[in-house]
């Protein structure tokens, strides 16, 4: 006998407040919040796709937010035929302790402990510059050296010297090379790593889910990058933008030299065409950029992202990309966000990068669509450091597997291709990973959908949006994994 | 009193009033470090007071400033060698 799936309890709520009486809440999805409130305390409930029990704990009032137990399936379809309402896992508070002492090891250089050149070279013998390069010694207690290799691709490494034994050394370079993984390595006097030169026309993870699309694919969508910025490229046309860092040219909002951006807004909408470019998830979309990291800074504060939101709104974009997140909820960013849904648009939000660890904020937000990452064997060498994020669970095609690093929850809405993803870069072009890089495949996957859909001709208000979600996740497919880790799937436009 | 920086957002229809502005302002050991957002303020502030302030103020939500690091998945040492 089949066992029944086990329930969760969840909180629904309208998009706004706690009653369904506020601006950003779709007449269908008062109605449904309100028809909720009446079922009798075990009752079902009637989607289009049929009905669901679900359980009914408490209510605010009848139009106000309800405590609900239900199975996470379940969960899945409320949120697919009422993209109007939030639906959020309980979150249960704990007293704020101090963690336990944890005994740390100190591990000291050895009093011989010297220093170790390692070159760095391309299949063809030239000198591969920028490559961040990380010795461990130890992987598991995270012990070792790294630094970035110079103009003649060398770095020097603090190491004992030659005869040292290497856990793992991984190369990860910023030119078109695949990433390196060795393990078991012996430090020598002349330690060389050579690197595997990118093929354009390789199929990675992005081209084989999302294909060669046509180069009108996604026209008619206005799509925001908010991120470190999008340098000028080749393959790449930006419409615009605004810089909302203070202090800054709000009319910069060019690369600011992290590069995330730009590799960012190339998976979305990179026009090249292999071998000599690379092409974009929906190349035809109008592509805005808006950066919100300083100048050569690796952060962002909460400001630039909420001014950048709003502007992109009033741009008019229909779709905002945030390949970001991490830090604590926030009211400000929250309201941003769902402020993006009452007046007709969308934010797609990555996961997060902690190795399975809860989805991030603000991908958390029940008002945005959070994305996992998906990887596929095959689609990297074997080599690359890639081969790392080979993890369980796989799908029903035994090569999918959701990656080792994605982060995973019930928030998940939808998983997209973020293991080894080539795309473009200042100058050029790089593979990376992360959930980073899965977020604009699916943004650019949405952008072809909404093109093939009559919702972006409707008047910009929270049904609009709603219709983007609903239109989003009809076009996903399960992979076969559970909905933690893929939401509704991949979304594949016709 | 310390002060620390905040972000505020007008959540209210149109642009953020200039009256409420000019309270946020007059506000005791306050500085408006932007406002050249049309529904956001960012603030040097004493957090009791500003919340105070804010707490009359409903179409207003505030938080913290905080930081968000570029997204990485590249492995990084974090002790010298073993």
């Amino acid at each position: 006998m089949a066992m029944a799936a086990a329930t969760e309890q969840y909180v629904l709520l309208p998009a706004q407040g706690l009653r369904a009486k506020g601006r950003g809440t779709t007449p269908g999805a008062q109605e449904f919040l309100m028809s909720v409130g009446s079922a009798d305390r075990k009752g079902a409930v009637s989607l289009e796709s049929g009905s669901i029990r679900i359980k009914v704990v408490d209510s605010i009032s009848p139009d106000g937010a309800k405590l609900l137990e239900l199975t996470p399936d379940a969960a899945l379809a409320i949120r697919a035929q009422q993209p109007g309402l939030r639906l959020v896992p309980v979150v249960y508070y704990t007293p704020a302790v101090a963690p336990p002492m944890q005994i740390e090891e100190h591990h000291v250089a050895s009093a011989g402990a010297g220093t170790v050149s390692l070159t760095v070279k391309s299949k063809d013998k030239s000198p591969v510059a920028g490559a961040f390069v990380v010795a461990f010694t130890n992987f598991a207690a995270r012990a070792g050296a790294q630094g970035v290799t110079d103009a003649n691709g060398q770095v020097q490494l603090a190491l004992s010297g030659a005869g040292t034994k290497l856990d793992r050394v991984y190369v990860y370079p910023v030119t078109p090379h695949w990433s390196l993984l060795k393990k078991k390595v012996t430090v020598t006097s002349s330690m060389v790593m050579t690197m595997a030169p990118l093929d354009l026309g390789y199929t990675d993870g992005l081209r084989h889910f999302y294909g060669n699309p046509d180069l009108a694919a996604g026209a008619g969508v206005t799509v925001a990058v908010v991120d470190t910025g999008v340098a000028a490229h080749p393959d790449l046309v930006i419409a615009g933008g605004a810089n909302t860092v203070p202090g800054e040219d709000p009319n910069d909002y060019g690369d600011n030299g992290q590069h995330h951006g730009t590799h960012v807004a190339g998976i979305i909408a990179a026009r090249g065409q292999a071998p000599t470019g690379l092409r974009g998830v929906a190349p035809g979309v109008t592509l805005r950029a808006y950066r919100v990291f300083g100048q050569g800074s690796g952060s962002a504060t909460s400001f630039a992202i909420a001014k950048a939101i709003d502007l992109a709104v009033t741009d008019k974009c229909d779709l905002i990309n945030m390949s970001l997140g991490g830090g604590q909820p926030d009211p400000v960013l929250t309201a941003a966000v769902e402020d993006v849904r009452a007046k007709g648009s969308l934010c797609v939000i990555a996961a997060g990068n902690g190795d399975r660890a809860p989805v991030s904020f603000p991908a958390t937000d029940g008002m945005a669509i959070a994305v996992s990452a998906l990887g596929r064997k095959g689609t990297f060498p074997a080599s690359s450091a890639e081969a790392d994020d080979i993890a369980a669970p796989y799908g029903t095609d035994k090569a999918d597997f959701i990656a080792s690093f994605s982060n995973v929850g019930p928030e998940i809405d939808l998983t997209g291709p973020g293991v080894g993803i080539m795309s473009t870069f200042p100058n050029g072009y790089a593979e990376i990973s992360g959930t980073s890089m899965a977020c604009p495949a699916v943004t650019g996957a949405a952008a072809r959908v909404l093109a093939a859909s009559g919702v972006l001709k409707t008047k910009r208000d929270a049904t609009r949006s709603a219709g983007i979600v609903t239109a989003l996740l009809a076009s996903a497919h399960s992979l076969g994994f559970q909905a933690q880790f893929e939401g509704h799937g991949l979304p594949e436009p016709q | 009193m310390a002060s620390s920086r905040f972000v505020l957002r007008y959540q209210g229809e149109g642009t953020k009033p200039d009256a409420d502005v000019a309270r946020i302002r007059g506000l005791g050991d306050c500085s408006i470090v932007d406002e050249s957002s049309s529904r956001l303020l960012l603030v040097d502030a004493e957090e009791t007071q500003l919340r105070e302030l804010v707490g009359s103020m409903p179409d207003w939500v505030l938080a913290p400033e905080q930081t968000f690091a570029v997204p990485d998945t590249r492995k990084r040492v974090q002790r010298p060698p073993s």
